[in-house]
């Protein structure tokens, strides 16, 4: 289990985060909604180690991340696929998604038992392997990143907005993809950031709702039942957001 | 003409060959850490320094003149390991990611440490010991005396750009490398040890220059004022072959190499021009250097 307390970040001066706090459940899929500059993805930046933390604690099963360098995140089980997918363009799909199990020395069978259920789980993979990255589309680059941060991502998997300017085709497929992750790894907390949250219902098991820097709402999905629209899913977590407290 | 053609030929190859070895490894520090750093010409001339002193070392013991070959790599080896880590673990670490103009400040002032501490250390008279270019002999061909020597530099220099290729394609530390080369951040984030590269990396470009300033040492000795003079022909051979490119650094190297070892058969006042010459040129037609790709910046 990832929890984040009291998480409180600057960037050049300016706060970003104010007194963030909220818990992620291994098995459950948790969605962080908020406007373009509301914190979502330094949120996870500071989960990675990436931005400095002005003051408040992150913690993985008991253990504290804030003190531990950056790269410690993967080893520790945390994969993540960033916003702009971040390939290296001269290298193949495969090895790009190489790269976590190489950084982390994984043993020559572990590497490639971890490919191959990346790839019976996201059979596109398979197909575009050998494909440089740089040759590939945006969307498909999103499935590559995803695919990357799965090689490593054995307790957390955080996805900054996966949705973001994928083609309406692609990102069904892309939650269609999220729906089959969870069937085979269903022990896996995922923490998704989206500005639009509508892709995101069926999967969903929580919403939390960032603004300015602050969770502003939280909800939990398993005391819903049948949200179809997005609307809907919006104003009832208006109602069932009575404890602002995450740290149940 | 052969005759006169292919001492050029030699010449010049053994001449680009040592320019190779201090400007390769600027370039990959440079690749790697984004530093440019203004003191590695001072690296190239501590490492030949050492060797000297090594190798005289050798001499005067009386002991087997072949290990002044030894001496040649292992004050490469141990220049690298003493200087590489303690340089990159301070001053070299607190410049990363500070801005150009306090990389080349600071950078510089450790250049202006490094030239007096060799003065001090070493003083300010010239060495020469030539046991491992006597020991290597002379070839005769057609009417033209070789020196074994200059083909052996030649022949380290290839080893290098085939082994360097190798360490970059074909092993862990050189995919990771590359890694941190395209992305830092990403890197970090899939578990990458940057700072564990950083100083792999620089301390391989430590030992690179300290290796070229070693081999040099046999054939044309060693005074102050060397590693200045390193620095600037480095600099130029990895502007020539853009910065952060190995092949370009061995393409930009042959080219000053010609230039210079032509300049001195036909007219030799020219000497010292004749690099930046070439630079001028190469850079008139291709402004990011011979293999060089312009940034784009990223929106």
């Amino acid at each position: 289990m990832l929890g984040i307390v009291d998480l409180t970040v600057s960037i050049e001066g300016v706060r970003v985060l104010r007194n963030v706090g909220f818990e992620l459940q291994d098995g459950k899929t948790t969605i962080l909604i908020g406007r373009n500059g509301a914190g979502k993805t330094t949120t996870l930046r500071a989960i990675m180690g990436l931005v400095a933390c002005d003051s408040g604690t992150i913690w993985l099963d008991g253990e504290h991340l804030e003190a531990l360098p950056g790269y410690q995140r993967a080893r520790l089980g945390i994969g993540y696929a960033p916003e702009d997918r971040r390939l290296i363009p001269d290298m193949s799909v495969e090895e790009n998604m190489r790269l976590p199990m190489l950084a982390l020395n994984l043993p020559k069978r572990e590497t490639t038992d971890r490919l191959d259920e990346i790839y019976a789980m996201l059979p596109e993979l398979h197909v575009m392997r050998a494909r440089a990255a740089g040759s590939i589309s945006g969307g498909q680059g999103k499935m590559v990143a995803l695919g990357r941060a799965l090689t490593v991502a054995r307790k957390v998997l955080l996805l900054d907005e996966p949705f973001q300017g994928l083609a309406p085709a692609l990102a069904l497929e892309y939650a269609r993809t999220l729906g089959q992750l969870r069937k085979h790894r269903p022990d896996l907390a995922i923490l998704i950031t989206e500005s639009t949250p509508a892709l995101l219902d069926r999967i969903a098991d929580r919403t939390l709702q960032i603004e300015r820097g602050e969770i502003t709402d939280s909800s939990n999905h398993e005391v819903q039942t049948c949200i179809s629209s997005s609307t809907v899913a919006r104003e009832t977590e208006t109602i069932v957001s009575g404890s602002k407290s995450m740290r149940s | 003409m052969s005759s006169a053609f292919i001492p050029l030929l030699l010449d010049s190859l053994a001449s680009a060959a040592l320019i190779f070895f201090a400007a390769v490894g600027l370039t990959l520090v440079f690749s790697v850490l984004k530093v440019l750093n203004v003191a590695h010409g001072s690296l190239y001339s501590i490492g030949g320094y050492l060797a000297a002193s090594l190798s005289l070392f050798v001499a005067s013991r009386g002991l087997n003149p072949y290990f002044s070959f030894v001496a040649l790599l292992l004050s490469a080896a141990l220049v690298a390991a003493v200087l590489g880590p303690l340089l990159e673990a301070t001053l070299i670490r607190w410049v990363c990611g500070k801005s150009e103009a306090v990389q080349i400040l600071a950078t510089f002032g450790l250049f202006l440490i490094l030239e007096d501490l060799q003065r001090i250390i070493f003083g300010v008279q010239s060495y020469y010991e030539d046991t491992p270019m006597r020991l290597m002999g002379t070839t005769t061909l057609g009417g033209v005396v070789y020196l074994n020597y200059q083909l052996v530099l030649i022949g380290v220099a290839l080893a290098v750009i085939f082994g360097l290729r190798f360490l970059i394609r074909h092993t862990r530390l050189g995919r990771l490398m590359a890694a941190v080369v395209a992305d830092r951040e990403m890197a970090q984030s899939i578990g990458i040890n940057t700072d564990r590269i950083f100083l792999l990396a620089f301390s391989l470009g430590v030992f690179l220059a300290a290796l070229g300033g070693a081999l040099s040492t046999p054939t044309s000795g060693i005074a102050p004022g060397l590693g200045a003079d390193t620095m600037v022909l480095a600099f130029a051979v990895a502007a020539i072959g853009g910065l952060g490119q190995i092949e370009g650094a061995a393409l930009a190297s042959l080219i000053v190499g010609v230039a210079r070892v032509t300049a001195v058969y036909v007219a030799p006042e020219f000497d010292a021009v004749a690099p930046y010459a070439a630079m001028l040129v190469v850079l008139l037609v291709r402004p990011y250097g011979l293999l060089g790709t312009m940034k784009i910046r990223k929106v």
